[in-house]
């Protein structure tokens, strides 16, 4: 205890003493960092931790709210692309590599081949932006959103078409109604051979589309590739900010410690990827 | 010589000898592509577990942890840190894990007791494609079909 007081003096000492380290003074401090690495990557893991806590809170109460719901739309409904989501994991993972290899040159002081690394991580994150747009853009433009009014979803073809066909008789309405949902968006492929459904061959009429489970599932999966967006976004304005800068060895910690960040965003992506595109 | 200077002094051997240079990363990556492809190869066709979705999901879950291991063990470095990585992470992992588990009765089994009204207006388990797959025998073949004929159909 005593021992830890005396650190802690120490500590304020060299606070408010010096700023040119513990041999400056005429008291030689001896100070020991909490753990053996700099400050700043202590932060970022420390970050880095919450982050961790955040998507696998996101992640989890997707798996749990998928695996409780009594239906799931099958990827083809929510014109969700595998083959694209594939590639966009492909592209993550180039990014990683890069910017390890980035993290490698500055701290072989060789800045402009570190500098080079960091624009071809900064080039691969915004092709990774751009595809996500390009498949945000396929759901809006099918009336997929995460909620009303723009979201054309609804649960079941009752509440559906009551919308769209107010007046149907009491008697045949079911009937009706669920051939007229299947008319507008046939919920499986018997259909879709025989005729174009309506929203597709006419898209300015935006008919309520039956979905069974598409809100949860439009919620979950804007909410989670929206946060990931977001980080890469963020990750993507710090490499700009980094542009400028002479990246030797010196800046090796800060490569790094970006670079940590990056790749946690990835590491959300490889298991984004198999739980909304492949599950 | 101080602790300080010691931890940086060894600190800066293990960046000498810990890493493997560059071939070291392009063995990840290929790892990590290859990977990628295994769980991608879940929804080709010649994927022979169709018809029970939970293999894919356990395959996929299970590809998923290799490569997340990869990325961190290598691309983060955290192989060669010292055990500090323990106290950063380990409690982090066990919070979500809780987390998880703790919205599992509310939230998870909520479809289990619903209200008449509540069921007028909810989603129905599907008659035909892959949630109702485990439901009957006779659906799976059908379901994996109209899985992969749909599958196409953006």
């Amino acid at each position: 205890m005593a021992e830890a007081l005396t650190h802690a003096a120490s500590h304020s000492a060299a606070d408010h003493g010096s700023d040119h380290g513990p041999a400056a003074g005429h008291v030689t401090l001896q100070y020991h960092p909490g753990l053996p690495i700099p400050n700043g990557k202590l932060i970022v893991w420390l970050f880095l931790s919450t982050e961790i806590m955040f998507f696998a809170g996101l992640i989890g109460t997707y798996i749990v709210l998928r695996f409780g719901a009594p239906t799931w739309p099958l990827p083809h409904e929510v014109h969700l692309s595998e083959p694209i989501g594939a590639f966009n994991t492909f592209v993550l993972i180039c990014s990683s590599v890069t910017i390890v290899l980035g993290l490698e040159a500055a701290r072989a002081n060789k800045s402009v081949a570190a500098k080079g690394w960091l624009l071809a991580t900064f080039a691969l994150g915004s092709v990774f932006l751009g595809v996500k747009m390009y498949e945000y853009n396929a759901k809006f433009s099918h009336g997929i959103y995460p909620m009303k009014p723009h979201s054309l979803i609804y649960e079941k073809e009752n509440k559906a078409e009551t919308k769209a066909a107010q007046d149907q008789d009491n008697v045949a309405r079911h009937a009706a109604l669920e051939d007229l949902a299947d008319r507008i968006m046939p919920l499986n492929s018997r259909r879709a051979q025989a005729e174009e459904p309506l929203n597709e061959e006419y898209p300015w009429l935006r008919l309520p589309i039956r979905i069974p489970g598409g809100n949860m599932w439009a919620s979950t999966y804007f909410l989670l590739t929206g946060f990931h967006a977001l980080h890469v976004a963020i990750g993507l304005i710090v490499f700009l900010v980094m542009v400028p800068m002479t990246l030797n060895a010196a800046r090796a910690g800060l490569v790094e410690n970006i670079g940590l960040y990056w790749h946690f965003v990835d590491l959300v992506w490889i298991f984004l990827f198999p739980l909304l595109y492949l599950f | 010589m101080s602790d300080h200077a010691h931890a940086h002094a060894a600190a800066a051997a293990h960046a000498h000898d810990d890493h493997g240079g560059i071939a070291k990363y392009i063995y990840v990556f290929i790892a990590l592509c290859l990977l990628t492809s295994a769980s991608f190869f879940t929804y080709s066709d010649y994927w022979p577990f169709h018809a029970q979705p939970q293999i894919g999901w356990a395959f996929m879950m299970a590809v998923s942890c290799t490569k997340a291991m990869l990325v961190i063990l290598f691309f983060m470095h955290v192989k060669y840190e010292a055990n500090w990585k323990y106290v950063l992470t380990i409690p982090a992992a066990f919070m979500s894990i809780f987390l998880i588990l703790a919205l599992v009765p509310d939230v998870g089994l909520r479809g289990h007791w619903v209200s008449e009204e509540r069921q007028l207006y909810m989603a129905e388990p599907r008659p035909l494609g892959k949630q109702g797959a485990h439901h009957g025998n006779a659906r799976q073949k059908e379901a994996a079909e109209s899985r992969s004929s749909g599958a196409g159909h953006e």
